[in-house]
């Protein structure tokens, strides 16, 4: 540690100084990791909140904008693939979680309740399902955010106790 | 709080449990109210086509104090909101209400804009597209049909009246019911789900939570005491019966512990065999 004080008769090893920086920025980055979460579900409640209000916040859409997109999907096929696309997604965290595998899908899910929202809202039935949409989200989203701040957290222990034992290491040596 | 093995494990379940179980009754609460609305339409449509069918005899011979009495008799109906007859330009001819006749119908109210959106009118509509809600003066919610009644050949040939063969829609019957009793039976639903909801939830939620505590939780906790405390070399006997991987682990941590205290007696009696005064001679 710092409070050690120098010792200009032992040279800093360049590898281990190296592994330092690396376990460093490692942890910085699973820190941020752990950020990008919140930022997806930060942008999942925004669009929510929107959506709460029949996205009154945008304008409506124009006649011949409705003509481009052509006939809305029955509101029964939408909700459909709500339930399957919720459990899927709850089903794929959880087989993640027990096989211990990283890879965050937050902005992915973000996307796709957004545009459950968009279609709910064109079919002109999103009243009545917002809080079908609501709910899936904050559970698919919730959990795929909690596994990722679990395993971030473990993992950031996991460098900064290698980091602690490295720094031990290097008192020693220098003492 | 997170820290614990019984907060990692039982959280995401609960929280995806909940979440999903919430949204599925959300959907279905949705199709349910859906289909109970599309009945409660039909069987709307199939009252207007029964007052229509009831007065065609009347109207035929232009009786219209039977026709009058027939509008009201159904009007005061329980759960029946408003009947009227108006013609093709929109003036009311008959009503339950006797302050509405000889009154014209506003056609940009809702319920009229289905035919009357653009400059040309529809001339027939699907049973659902006849359909409007509102809210009604008094407070009601209302469900209200507009039922078109078309020319016959039988209305044209008669002798009574001028109807020409070539005007199509002599006139229109909107009648109106109550949605209280569909609004209560939708409340009665909406609590009832909630309630099997919260049912399945405490049951799937609790019966994970009680496996998870009897069968993990609870004989982790009691090896981690043993170690611990490392008093004896078998387990107590409030130690959970388990099987599978949990007993093989319990079995090993006794095996463990008894080769530990066996080293530590050995050593023991390396180091009194050392000090002892024989020794020292």
């Amino acid at each position: 540690m710092s409070q050690a004080g120098p010792h200009p008769e032992v040279q800093p090893v360049p590898g281990r100084e190296d592994l330092r920086l690396r376990i460093e920025a490692r942890i910085r980055r699973m820190e941020r990791a752990s950020l990008y979460g919140l930022w997806s579900m930060v942008l999942f409640l925004l669009v929510s909140f929107a959506a709460y209000d029949g996205f009154s916040i945008f304008p409506a859409l124009t006649e011949d904008a409705h003509k481009f997109l052509g006939a809305p999907p029955p509101g029964e096929m939408i909700s459909l693939a709500l339930v399957v696309y919720a459990f899927s997604s709850i089903v794929r965290t959880l087989a993640r979680m027990s096989r211990n595998i990283q890879p965050y899908m937050g902005l992915m899910h973000a996307a796709f309740f957004a545009a459950f929202y968009a279609f709910y809202h064109l079919s002109g039935i999103l009243q009545d399902n917002f809080w079908a949409v609501f709910f899936a989200g904050i559970s698919v989203m919730g959990l795929e955010n909690y596994y990722l701040w679990s395993h971030s957290s473990a993992a950031v222990r996991k460098e900064r106790a290698l980091l602690d034992s490295m720094r031990r290491n290097g008192d020693e040596e220098r003492g | 709080m997170f820290s614990s093995i019984n907060s990692r494990a039982i959280v995401p379940v609960a929280c995806a449990v909940t979440g999903f179980v919430i949204a599925c009754c959300v959907l279905l609460y949705t199709f349910v109210k859906e289909d109970l609305v599309k009945g409660e339409i039909q069987h709307a449509a199939d009252l207007a086509d029964t007052v229509i069918k009831s007065t065609r005899y009347a109207m035929l011979k232009d009786d219209r104090e039977t026709l009058s009495n027939i509008i009201i008799s159904i009007g005061e109906q329980n759960q029946v909101e408003h009947v009227r007859i108006f013609n093709k330009k929109g003036l009311i001819m008959l009503s339950r209400d006797p302050r509405e006749v000889d009154r014209f119908i506003d056609k940009s109210a809702a319920g009229c804009t289905e035919c009357h959106a653009g400059p040309v009118p529809k001339r027939s509509l699907g049973t659902m597209d006849q359909a409007r809600q509102f809210t009604n003066q008094k407070g009601r919610d209302v469900l209200a049909i507009t039922a078109p009644i078309y020319n016959e050949p039988e209305c044209s040939n008669a002798a009574c009246h001028f109807h020409d063969a070539g005007q199509s829609l002599l006139g229109t019957l909107d009648i109106g019911v109550s949605q209280t009793p569909l609004k209560q039976t939708l409340g009665h639903l909406q609590n009832r789900m909630i309630m099997f909801s919260g049912m399945v939830l405490v049951l799937t939620v609790g019966a994970v939570c009680a496996v998870l505590y009897s069968q993990v939780f609870l004989p982790i906790k009691k090896l981690v005491d043993f170690t611990e405390a490392s008093q004896g070399d078998i387990l107590d006997d409030d130690f959970p019966e388990v099987s599978g991987e949990m007993a093989r682990l319990a079995d090993a941590f006794q095996k463990m512990n008894s080769r530990v205290r066996d080293l530590e007696r050995r050593d023991k009696a390396k180091g009194s065999e050392s000090t002892s005064p024989e020794s020292l001679l």
